[in-house]
């Protein structure tokens, strides 16, 4: 009896030294990688956030750099046909494995289908590709987040006060991403305001319409405290701007999402979420780390091309970043 | 009585306990974060520890032809800085007026006044430039040696002198040479693009190519190609200070490893930016200065010593760099020459 466990430990250590052997020839060898893009066309932004096409690519060309990767990259320019055709074009060339960003369903349905003739694997990256694992945000559960901040920011500054919550961003958008997140934030927020009505102000996809919108909501709604959730962070920026036109700080606070760069800067390029601004009435938005995709995506890819099979859906880590944590979560580099 | 002598005991032993943790605690916070010192728990110097009079003598040897090569750019207003950086002079001028000058010789004279940050242009970092958290070079807790004014510990009049051995590394010829350089189009001569890694095996290709084997106390200069925009200043600024090519945090710790007591490149940083890991900050800084005690050379001029190498297969040269004995400063602006 006593000696079981030692035998058991020999084929442990054998796979051990199995694998660390099978991890140091994939390391030697270099596998050509394509990455198909949603859009890089200049001023589309993606996934209803800041972020763009150009920043998604330039996180892939980061994470490669030390990585066993030869990468190639495609742009889909937000087109199903040209989704298909770069797709054809990585299958002639033999990559190794394919990365899909493409919203539409029925254009991955045929990539999927194309790519499994051609015996290639996938990455779906946002939107799901028959047969391939997904990486990509928890819309929800970001929402969650930013709703959870607004409510233990109410409790504990303004308790026994009268509350009203306000949504402001492309609430008519149709995808899933939109009303995931306004699931969530309304989740979030009503664990600790469970009876908390929530106002909806639609920016129809104009992010800067929320100086607007919300300057005309603020002149009706007074003496109540407002915790404003916004979809996106320009529409943040917005917002500030309107609640301090009309100086409502004091009543007013805001958590956005998506921590992109028209909300943090650096050292000298100073923006509204900074160590130095934390009288804000921005109180922070939910990171959806899309200008990082690239350097968790590679390594799953590694990981698939390693034999290993990966989960279903791999969600993006999301975290509430604010004047006291950002610099942490996004180092700046502007100073030497 | 038994119990409440055991309680008296536990009781006493628990504040003893604490009285010795307390101090202790805030030192082994420093030693989890920053390596010690080679060089003991009380040094100040650094890594220009190892410059002895030998090394001296023996870099001496390199000034063979008498030629001195220029390894600082001109600091004047309008090279690239960043955001809140300044460096501004005022000229003051007296007795200049007609009348004014000073006896029957009519003497008159002229003086500057710096408004300037110490780190700008070229410019060496000293050991107390990069700490973490609290936690500076030799495990030191920092927050007790700053004052409003400058550091009480680490200040730049510590350093022991520069009279080494230089050498340069030419990354642009080595990434030529295997075919993999990618460069900037806004450079007027071949640079690696922001955010090339240099390796330590590039940096061992760049000594082989000219046959240099690094010795103890060696001051390490790395060419890029990206000082090219510094010069083209100011109409490239803003693309220098973007990103730059550098150092993988793993060739910093070989260059430690390798004993120098200065790291240079014609960068603003001498490392990779954007850095290999994003959530990390600038790695090779901690390296070389926080656990080693290692300058940092930031802004040389890198291009005419490497195409003097390329003409005479010599790399390497007697460095010519002095440090003002500027009390508590975290670093300040060089000149730098190679002489062969």
């Amino acid at each position: 009896m006593a000696s079981r466990p030692v035998l058991g430990r020999r084929p442990f250590l054998a796979g051990l030294l199995a694998c660390g052997l099978s991890a140091a020839r994939a390391e030697t060898k270099r596998f050509r990688i394509a990455l198909a893009n949603l859009d890089e066309t200049p001023g589309v932004t993606l996934e209803g956030l800041g972020f763009t096409g150009s920043e998604v690519r330039s996180s892939f060309q980061l994470a490669a750099r030390t990585l066993s990767v030869d990468m190639s990259y495609y742009d889909n320019a937000g087109d199903p046909a040209r989704a298909i055709a770069n797709a054809e074009t990585a299958i002639a060339a033999k990559v190794d494995l394919l990365i899909e960003y493409n919203a539409d369903a029925r254009a991955n349905d045929e990539i999927a289908r194309r790519l499994a003739a051609a015996a290639i694997p996938a990455i779906a990256l946002v939107d799901p590709l028959p047969g391939a694992p997904l990486y990509g945000p928890d819309n929800r559960a970001a929402g969650r987040i930013a709703g959870r901040a607004l409510g233990a920011f109410a409790r504990e500054t303004w308790p026994d006060e009268q509350v009203r919550g306000v949504l402001i961003g492309d609430l008519a958008d149709p995808g899933p991403a939109v009303s995931d997140r306004v699931h969530g934030i309304t989740e979030g927020v009503q664990e600790s305001l469970p009876s908390l009505k929530l106002a909806s102000l639609d920016t129809g996809g104009q992010s800067m319409r929320a100086d607007a919108l919300l300057t005309r909501f603020l002149q009706t709604q007074r003496g109540e405290r407002l915790l404003i959730a916004t979809l996106d962070d320009l529409a943040a920026v917005y917002a500030k701007n309107a609640i301090e036109m009309n100086r409502r700080q004091t009543d007013c606070v805001i958590v956005s999402q998506g921590l992109d760069p028209n909300i943090h800067g650096g050292v000298s390029e100073k923006k509204e979420i900074d160590p130095n601004n934390r009288s804000s009435v921005v109180l922070g938005s939910v990171a959806y780390y899309v200008d990082r995709y690239g350097y968790d995506v590679l390594p799953l890819a590694l990981r698939l091309l390693s034999g290993e099979t990966l989960p279903p859906r791999t969600v993006t880590r999301h975290k509430l970043v604010t004047a006291t944590n950002v610099f942490r979560e996004y180092p700046p580099y502007d100073m030497n | 009585m038994r119990i409440t002598g055991l309680a008296a005991f536990i009781g006493v032993s628990v504040v003893s306990l604490l009285l010795q943790s307390a101090p202790a605690s805030a030192e082994t916070d420093c030693k989890a974060l920053v390596q010690p010192s080679p060089f003991g728990p009380d040094d100040q110097i650094g890594a220009t520890n190892r410059v002895t009079p030998a090394v001296t003598k023996a870099a001496a040897a390199e000034i063979q032809t008498g030629v001195v090569t220029p390894m600082a750019n001109e600091l004047v207003d309008g090279v690239p800085l960043f955001g809140t950086r300044f460096s501004k002079t005022i000229l003051t001028s007296f007795a200049t007026l007609p009348g004014a000058e000073f006896g029957n010789n009519k003497l008159s004279y002229m003086e500057d006044t710096y408004l300037s940050q110490s780190h700008v242009g070229t410019h060496i970092d000293g050991i107390g430039h990069i700490g973490v958290q609290d936690c500076y070079y030799n495990q030191t807790p920092m927050g007790k040696y700053v004052t409003q004014n400058y550091l009480k510990k680490f200040g730049i009049e510590n350093i022991k002198t520069f009279a080494t051995r230089g050498v340069i590394i030419d990354a642009v010829r080595v990434f030529q040479a295997a075919g993999k350089l990618k460069a900037n189009p806004a450079c007027k001569n071949p640079c690696l693009d922001a955010g090339t890694l240099i390796t330590e095996a590039d940096l061992q290709a760049g000594l082989k190519m000219y046959n240099v084997t690094l010795r103890e106390a060696d001051a390490v200069f790395i060419n890029t190609g990206w000082g090219d925009l510094f010069r083209q200043w100011p109409a490239q600024n803003a693309t220098y200070n973007k990103g730059e090519p550098g150092i993988s945090e793993s060739a910093a710790q070989w260059l430690a490893s390798e004993k120098v007591v200065a790291v240079g490149a014609d960068t603003w940083a001498v490392e990779v930016v954007p850095g290999e890991r994003e959530d990390i900050a600038f790695p090779v800084h901690k390296t070389l200065i926080t656990d080693n005690g290692i300058h940092i050379i930031e802004n040389a001029r890198t291009d005419l010593i490497a195409d003097a190498a390329a003409k005479s297969s010599r790399a390497t040269f007697f460095l010519s760099m002095t440090v003002p004995k500027a009390v508590g400063l975290t670093g300040t602006f060089v000149n730098i020459e190679a002489i062969q």
